[in-house]
């Protein structure tokens, strides 16, 4: 049997422990594009601080591929699937045949598509190497402005106003964090980075980079011109799977998979962000870009290409983060489209909010800012599935006392019992 | 794997496994001196209680744990040999992804700079604690089975007296 991998981070990775599980001899390749072992991608924002070396991000022991019997082709890249030959062409011409293949090739930094846009010092914030071009330009930059509301784009500028430069926001939707939270908490979070002094302007898109070979500023869409060093484009993702686009793999917004994390050929899996998984509140086909999701998938489809039936239940969109000492959390669906019922307690002051909301008698999505250590219960209702109409109120206050709670996780008295990933409930071994 | 059980019909709420736990959990291990350290030392088991309840939480040390899929600075596993849910304290980056997905809410995060926490079950102890300082017989510490006998015993000799039958 010879398992290969494309991609070596959160899912790859998970995919490699997947297999092993089951399978301890099959051979495994990696194809890995990057130049290092797998790194916690989402701790470049400490690496660009200072706080993290490259060693600090690595994610397993240095003889974890050799221990596990995985050959890696590192600083390789994938760029043709052949399904029918079961082959897969790399950037050196060779043609690598496989038995099961995974792809968990991520995504990569939606451009801005605006003139200029070459020039140095603008940036997508994806990668180590990123963070270690960015560090080096900060060195001698004083403003930065970041291009986008979402969360990689607040966490590049948070990192880089921690390094002491002047840091600015420009988002052309009304209010930062559009995809991830509802309007209340995106304000009291735009309040705090603002108090902070983290500049968010709203309304705005950039129209050109200015500047030589350098950039030196930026014109915006009402025509100002914004002097900086660095821009940080934080549009969004899109996932990497060029490689397959000719090859008859389902492709919609990234690979469709199955409950199996299979795509339409029965020995291609696919996992992480360049997946499209049923969503477990929406039940529609989507893709959550998340660490959680991906290594949760990589894991599944290892297990299910050695052999193993494991269903994913679906993934969650699920965002958790903490800017100058203000968490907030999100999952599921946080807005009313469809009849869904919202409860919400505020406040403001204190820079606390919460927010519930209920569809047909279930937890379907949450929002906490400032307070959220019960968030872990919301999350385990909302996978679980269960009705829990009758304790709204309770759940808003923060916790579920006990007594419910357990009622709600039909565990038996002494909690002897726990709740999987997945939302199954087994006795505690 | 020998794990930290409640009988939580004996939980009065008094607390005493928390203090014993932020106690053990301080760099002095004193009391006297645990509560005047900077940071405050965290307790890692978290008593809940209303009018009618209460019951101490702490990590379940889950078969399938959550919080390590979690994890963005894959600084949480789970020891195959032992069957402990690993915290690495110092990877610990507060991104506070465990907390969002932990069902047991048995992940506390502490001032600014301080690592999430949460139950280790004492390694270098044959007797956590928090269970030894229980006074009522809540909290217990060993095999699920012996657990289960133990709650059988208690079921025979029962409800009305279990407080005075401790043990
Ligand atoms: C700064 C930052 C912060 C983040 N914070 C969070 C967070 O707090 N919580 C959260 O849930 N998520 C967060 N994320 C998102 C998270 O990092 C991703 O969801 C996760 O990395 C996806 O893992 P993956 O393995 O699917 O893909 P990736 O991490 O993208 O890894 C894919 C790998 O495959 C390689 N590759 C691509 N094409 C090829 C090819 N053709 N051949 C071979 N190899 C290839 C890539 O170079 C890459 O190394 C963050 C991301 C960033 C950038």
């Amino acid at each position: 049997m010879h398992y290969l991998i494309l991609g070596n981070c959160a899912a790859g990775l998970n995919g490699i422990e997947g297999i092993r599980s089951i399978d301890k001899k099959g051979e495994i390749t990696l194809i890995s594009a990057e130049p290092y072992p797998a790194y916690a991608r989402c701790l470049i924002t400490n690496f660009l601080i200072g706080t993290h070396s490259e060693e600090d991000l690595y994610l397993r022991e240095k003889d974890f591929y050799q221990k596990n019997g995985v050959k890696v082709l590192q600083g390789k890249k994938a760029v043709k699937i052949f399904p029918q030959e079961k082959k897969v062409e790399i950037d050196d011409g060779k043609k690598i045949p496989y038995d099961a293949l995974l792809i968990a090739t991520g995504a990569s930094p939606k451009t801005l598509r605006v003139k200029g846009e070459e020039k140095e010092g603008v940036f997508g914030f994806r990668t180590l190497e990123d963070a270690r071009q960015i560090a080096k330009r900060a060195e001698k930059a004083e403003k930065a402005l970041v291009f986008g509301g979402g969360l990689i784009g607040l966490k590049a500028g948070y990192a880089l106003k921690k390094k002491g430069l002047a840091v600015e926001v420009i988002v052309k939707s009304p209010r930062i964090l559009s995809r991830v939270v509802e309007e209340n908490s995106s304000r009291l979070i735009a309040r705090w980075l603002q108090e902070k002094g983290i500049k968010i302007r709203t309304g705005l898109a950039p129209r050109e980079i200015l500047g030589d070979k350098e950039m030196k500023g930026v014109i915006l869409d009402n025509g100002e011109e914004v002097k900086a060093q660095i821009a940080i484009v934080g549009k969004g993702v899109s996932p990497n799977l060029s490689f397959a686009e000719e090859s008859g793999i389902n492709i919609h917004w990234g690979i469709v998979v199955d409950n199996y994390l299979r795509t339409n050929f029965q020995e291609i899996f696919a996992a992480g962000d360049v997946a499209e998984t049923k969503d477990l509140v929406t039940g529609e086909h989507t893709i959550n870009a998340l660490w959680l999701a991906a290594q949760e998938q990589g894991r599944t489809a290892g297990i299910n290409m050695a052999g193993g039936e494991k269903v994913y239940p679906g993934s969650i969109g699920a965002n958790a983060a903490e800017f100058f000492g203000l968490p907030f959390i999100s999952m599921g669906c946080v807005q009313a489209r469809n009849g869904e019922i919202i409860k919400e307690k505020k406040a403001e002051k204190k820079f606390v909010y919460r927010r519930l909301v209920f569809k047909d008698g279930r937890l379907t999505g949450a929002v906490l800012v400032g307070e959220v250590e019960a968030a872990g219960i919301y999350m385990a209702l909302i996978r679980k599935k269960d009705r829990v109409e009758n304790l709204a109120d309770e759940l808003l206050e923060g916790w579920v006392d006990y007594g419910k709670f357990e009622k709600i996780l039909e565990g038996k008295k002494g909690f002897r019992e726990t709740i999987t990933p997945d939302g199954r409930l087994i006795k505690l071994p | 794997m020998k794990r930290i059980f409640v009988d939580e019909e004996r939980c009065l709420g008094c607390r005493s496994c928390e203090i014993a736990c932020a106690i053990k959990h301080s760099s002095s291990h004193k009391l006297e001196k645990a509560i005047q350290e900077q940071p405050l030392p965290i307790s890692r088991i978290r008593v809940r209680k209303d009018e009618e309840n209460a019951i101490p939480l702490q990590c379940r040390h889950c078969p399938e744990p959550c919080c390590v899929y979690a994890c963005i600075a894959g600084g949480i596993r789970k020891d195959e040999k032992t069957g402990l849910v690993v915290f690495e304290e110092k990877k610990c980056v507060r991104c506070y992804s465990c907390v969002m997905v932990c069902p047991f809410a048995a992940i506390k995060l502490g001032e600014e700079e301080q690592p999430a926490v949460k139950c280790d079950l004492c390694q270098e102890e044959e007797i956590p604690p928090c269970v030894r300082a229980c006074p009522t017989g809540a909290l217990f510490f060993g095999q699920a089975e012996e657990f289960q006998e133990l709650m059988e015993k208690r079921k025979k000799r029962g409800k009305k007296n279990a407080l005075l039958n401790i043990g």
